[in-house]
């Protein structure tokens, strides 16, 4: 074939059902050096996530449709892929003994230092 | 003689037997008993002699008075010089023998003589023998004599002291009769003239008279004096009137020579003597005590001193009945004011054990006061005990009396008698040795109201401090149970139609089981009708109540005698009960029930507030939540607006900007947007900066209001933004300190102080500055009071705003 491949990025599986949102998510893992994979539900979330090994972290709103369905999905990440880190975002108060283990949540609007400095943390 | 009191007296058998004897002895036809008085002689007993007496001339016996111890003897008496001429010799009866035996009494006087007579001479006289039986007949006369003056000795003796018993007697009536009369003085006056006429028997009449004015009045009339009640005699010119003006004794002999007596009433009063005697009164003559007799000198001196007694036991019976009446007002003053206190009084005293100590006391003495205040029949109650009287009453109302006297200190107490539900405010005090006073009235009404004002107030900070409506039913449950006495409160759903009520956790008093859960209100009888209509339910005792007395067992299990279910309404709807239960039937009054609709209605405030809050509160973190999403959106769209502006810094400092923005108002929600922390909105903004221990905060912390949260996050946000970029923060070691305070001078000011340190030296910045900078300048709530001094060493910079525009508006 003798294309050279450009060097993998970290893959980031972005969640969010809000487009507008969306594009400043996948900007932040982008300026963090990753690829953002984009899903815009939990159920297509989690169907990538049984197809695809090489999302390493998944970056979520928390306050999609369905109140709890974003942190519902970070909790069922830990359980079946222990291995995926997991940053969140949210607009709600949150109880920190409700995040899953190695999680990290940052409120909105954003603090994009705070949000590309984690997204650094766990793609490098 | 006249001790014999013979004279002129009948015919008496014994001496009469005497002369038939010396007859028969001397065989004469006449024999006499002859005694001589004055100046005659009289025959107590005779025979064969006409007359009875004779004078002294005619007297033979008087020649044998002359020669006691001897018999005389005149043969013949016309013979005989001292007699031959006697008339009664030569007349009638023609005597001519005598003989006579002298009467020579035992104290050697001689009486008279027992003679015998003949009418012929006897010149033989008598024999020896005859003469012997005449001398013993003459003993015998004597005997006789001396009998019969013992006897009228004895009979004086005996009258004597018939007269002064009934003296004494009718004295001893009479000053009973004066204490029986008391203060009436007419009854008085009655009993002493009643009690003197029985005294002194001579007395016809009798009468007081009562110096009226100048005059004297019969007041008491009694006997021949009985029609003259009225009667008035001057003071001046009566035997009265002299006993009242001297006040002495009078007794008048014979008003026919009294220098005294008024005339023209000696026949209209049929008056001959009279006794007086003065009353006094005060010191003073009252009146004057009269007895009276028709007979001139009926009485004696000793009937004067009789009287006189008489009339000082009424004096004294007048001076001890005043003093009496005294005494008795005194006495009806003090009882009558006992009686009437509206206060009730009590005398107690305490009784000890065997030790000593006081265990107990007992009630001496009650007013009807007391009675009504306790509900006890306040003429029960002496020498019984208060632990008698009251049994399990506290022991407070008998250690606090006990330590009265014991110490002899007077003790206020406000207290209740729990077994009454009374309470009392009152004064004990010391009456001496272990006998003490007390003084109470009864202030159930006050400190019950009080009770329950206090209840509302407590229940108004506990429904203020809670943020549940289960915490509020249980606060409001404890404070009815308390405030009430009641022995459960509780607070229960009305579930549909008021056919059930979930109990919620509920007060119950100690020994009382809790009716928490699920209750079919058919089960206690016909109790919820009212409910669902919103009306409470109010039963005193539900065994006579008609909605429950058919069958009260259900309530009576579980401990309910009396109830009250006061219906609590949301949006008009009663939607619950408060439920109040008593172990013993009790009568609820008007401001209990108002109190518990009180409490209702606090409970539906409460309620109301609560629910109001939960749901301010969801749509505080909705709105805070939709905030916080949108400025993430706009975030959003200004990083892709800006997608081809190559400086990404600006970008940068947008979103940041807008970051702070938010941060204000995370600290402002937390009061749901009414208010912030002053210290908590600097943190928050800072931290977004950098470490927060390169920031020394230094002030007290203050609520201030949204418009001045706002404010401070965005000027705080500029001066880090600035001081990480080129000053203090800027370098590793580089600090700031944040002081604020407030100054009082004139108007009320709030005062922030920036000062950096540590960093690169600093040059102030030329130019108009972008945003940032303006931002600055202005200063907190756009006052325009910003000092900014670029020191060498660091930016220092003032900020000042009026504290009015800054604090929480209190209204």
């Amino acid at each position: 074939m003798g294309q050279v491949q450009p060097p993998v990025l970290p893959c980031v599986l972005v969640v969010e059902d809000d487009p507008i949102l969306m594009m400043a998510l996948v900007e932040f893992v982008e300026n963090a050096g990753g690829e953002a994979v984009e899903v815009t539900s939990i159920p297509e979330a989690i169907q990538i996530l049984e197809t695809r090994t090489d999302i390493r972290t998944v970056f979520t709103d928390l306050d999609m449709r369905g109140s709890t369905a974003g942190m519902e999905l970070a909790l069922l990440i830990r359980d079946r892929w222990p291995p995926i880190e997991l940053l969140m975002i949210s607009s709600h108060p949150w109880d920190e003994a409700q995040i899953p283990a190695r999680g990290i949540v940052l409120g909105k609007p954003f603090d994009r230092r705070r949000i590309e400095a984690a997204l650094r943390r766990f793609t490098s | 003689m006249a001790s014999y009191a013979i004279l002129d007296t009948p015919a008496e058998a014994g001496f009469d037997g005497i002369v038939q004897l010396a007859c028969r002895l001397c065989r004469v036809p006449v024999a006499l008993v002859s005694l001589v008085a004055g100046d005659r002689q009289w025959f107590k007993a005779r025979q064969g002699f006409p007359p009875c007496q004779t004078d002294l001339n005619s007297s033979v016996c008087a020649y044998a008075v002359d020669h006691p111890g001897q018999l005389l003897i005149i043969p013949d008496l016309a013979a005989d010089p001292r007699t031959s001429a006697n008339p009664l010799v030569t007349g009638e009866p023609f005597i001519r023998f005598y003989a006579g035996a002298p009467l020579v009494s035992p104290e050697g006087h001689v009486l008279g003589s027992l003679c015998v007579i003949d009418h012929a001479p006897r010149p033989d006289g008598l024999t020896p023998q005859q003469q012997d039986d005449l001398r013993a007949l003459a003993h015998q006369v004597v005997s006789q004599l001396e009998l019969r003056r013992a006897i009228v000795f004895r009979d004086a003796v005996r009258a004597d002291e018939g007269r002064a018993y009934r003296a004494r007697d009718a004295l001893r009536d009479t000053q009973a009769a004066l204490t029986g009369a008391n203060t009436d003085l007419s009854v008085a006056l009655r009993a002493v003239v009643l009690g003197a006429m029985q005294a002194i028997p001579a007395a016809e009449g009798g009468t007081v008279e009562v110096l009226v004015g100048d005059h004297l009045e019969y007041q008491a009339v009694a006997g021949t004096l009985a029609a003259h009640a009225g009667l008035r005699m001057p003071l001046a010119g009566s035997c009265a009137g002299y006993c009242a003006q001297t006040s002495k004794p009078y007794r008048m002999t014979d008003a026919a020579t009294d220098p005294y007596v008024k005339r023209d009433l000696i026949a209209h009063l049929q008056l001959s003597s009279a006794i007086f005697a003065p009353i006094l009164h005060d010191g003073a003559v009252l009146g004057v005590l009269k007895l009276q007799s028709a007979r001139p000198d009926v009485f004696s001196s000793d009937d004067l001193t009789l009287l006189n007694l008489f009339a000082g036991a009424t004096t004294a019976s007048l001076a001890a009945a005043e003093t009496r009446s005294v005494l008795r007002a005194k006495d009806d003053y003090w009882r009558g004011l006992f009686n009437r206190l509206s206060e009730g009084f009590t005398i107690g005293e305490v009784i000890r054990d065997a030790e000593g100590r006081i265990a107990d006391w007992r009630y001496v003495e009650v007013n009807p006061a007391w009675g009504a205040l306790v509900g006890v029949d306040a003429a029960t109650v002496a020498g019984r005990t208060i632990r008698e009287v009251f049994p399990g009453i506290e022991d407070a109302w008998v250690t606090d009396f006990a330590s009265v006297v014991e110490t002899g200190q007077a003790s206020s107490f406000t207290r209740q008698i729990g077994v009454l539900r009374r309470w009392y405010e009152g004064r004990a005090f010391p009456l001496g040795g272990d006998r003490f006073g007390v003084i109470v009235l009864e202030v159930t009404d006050r400190i019950e109201a009080e009770a329950r004002r206090n209840a509302l107030l407590q229940l108004g900070d506990g429904l203020r401090d809670v943020t549940s409506v289960g915490a509020m039913t249980r606060v409001a449950a404890e404070i009815v149970g308390r405030t009430l006495n009641a022995t459960r409160a509780g607070f229960g759903r009305i579930i549909g139609d008021a056919e059930h009520v979930d109990v919620e956790p509920d007060w119950t008093a100690p020994g009382q089981v809790s009716i928490a859960g699920r209750h079919r209100l058919a089960r206690y009888g016909n109790i919820g009708a009212g409910l669902a209509l919103g009306e409470a339910l109010v039963i005193d005792d539900v065994t006579t109540d008609p909605r429950t007395g058919a069958d009260p067992h259900p309530l009576l299990a579980i401990g309910v005698a009396a109830l009250v279910n006061m219906p609590v309404r949301e949006r008009d709807r009663a939607v619950a009960v408060l439920i109040v239960h008593d172990v013993r039937p009790r009568v609820w009054t008007v401001e209990e029930l108002e109190f518990l609709r009180n409490v209702a209605d606090r409970l539906e405030a409460g309620v109301a507030r609560v629910r109001a809050e939960e749901l301010q509160a969801v749509l505080n973190h909705e709105l805070a939540h939709r905030l916080k999403n949108t400025l993430a959106i706009v975030q959003s769209i200004a990083t892709q607006t800006l997608r081809g502006v190559t400086e990404r810094d600006l970008v940068d400092v947008f979103e940041r900007r807008v970051l702070a923005l938010s941060r204000a108002h995370d600290v402002l929600m937390q009061k749901s947007w009414s208010a912030a922390k002053l210290r908590a909105v600097m943190e928050s903004v800072l931290s977004m900066q950098v470490d927060l221990g390169r920031f020394a905060l230094d002030g007290a912390d203050m609520d201030i209001n949204p418009q001045a949260a706002l404010s401070l996050s965005l000027l705080l946000h500029e001066l880090a933004t600035n001081a990480l970029k080129y000053g203090a923060l800027s370098a590793e070691a580089g600090t700031v300190r944040m002081a604020w305070r407030t100054e009082a001078d004139g108007m009320p000011t709030l005062v922030l102080d920036w000062t950096e340190s540590g960093g690169p030296a600093v040059t102030p910045p030329r130019g108009r500055g972008g945003f940032g900078s303006r931002l600055i300048r202005m200063g907190l709530l756009g006052t325009r009071s910003a000092a900014l001094d670029y020191q060498p060493s660091g930016l220092r910079a003032e900020f000042r705003a009026p504290l009015a525009d800054v604090q929480v508006q209190v209204h």
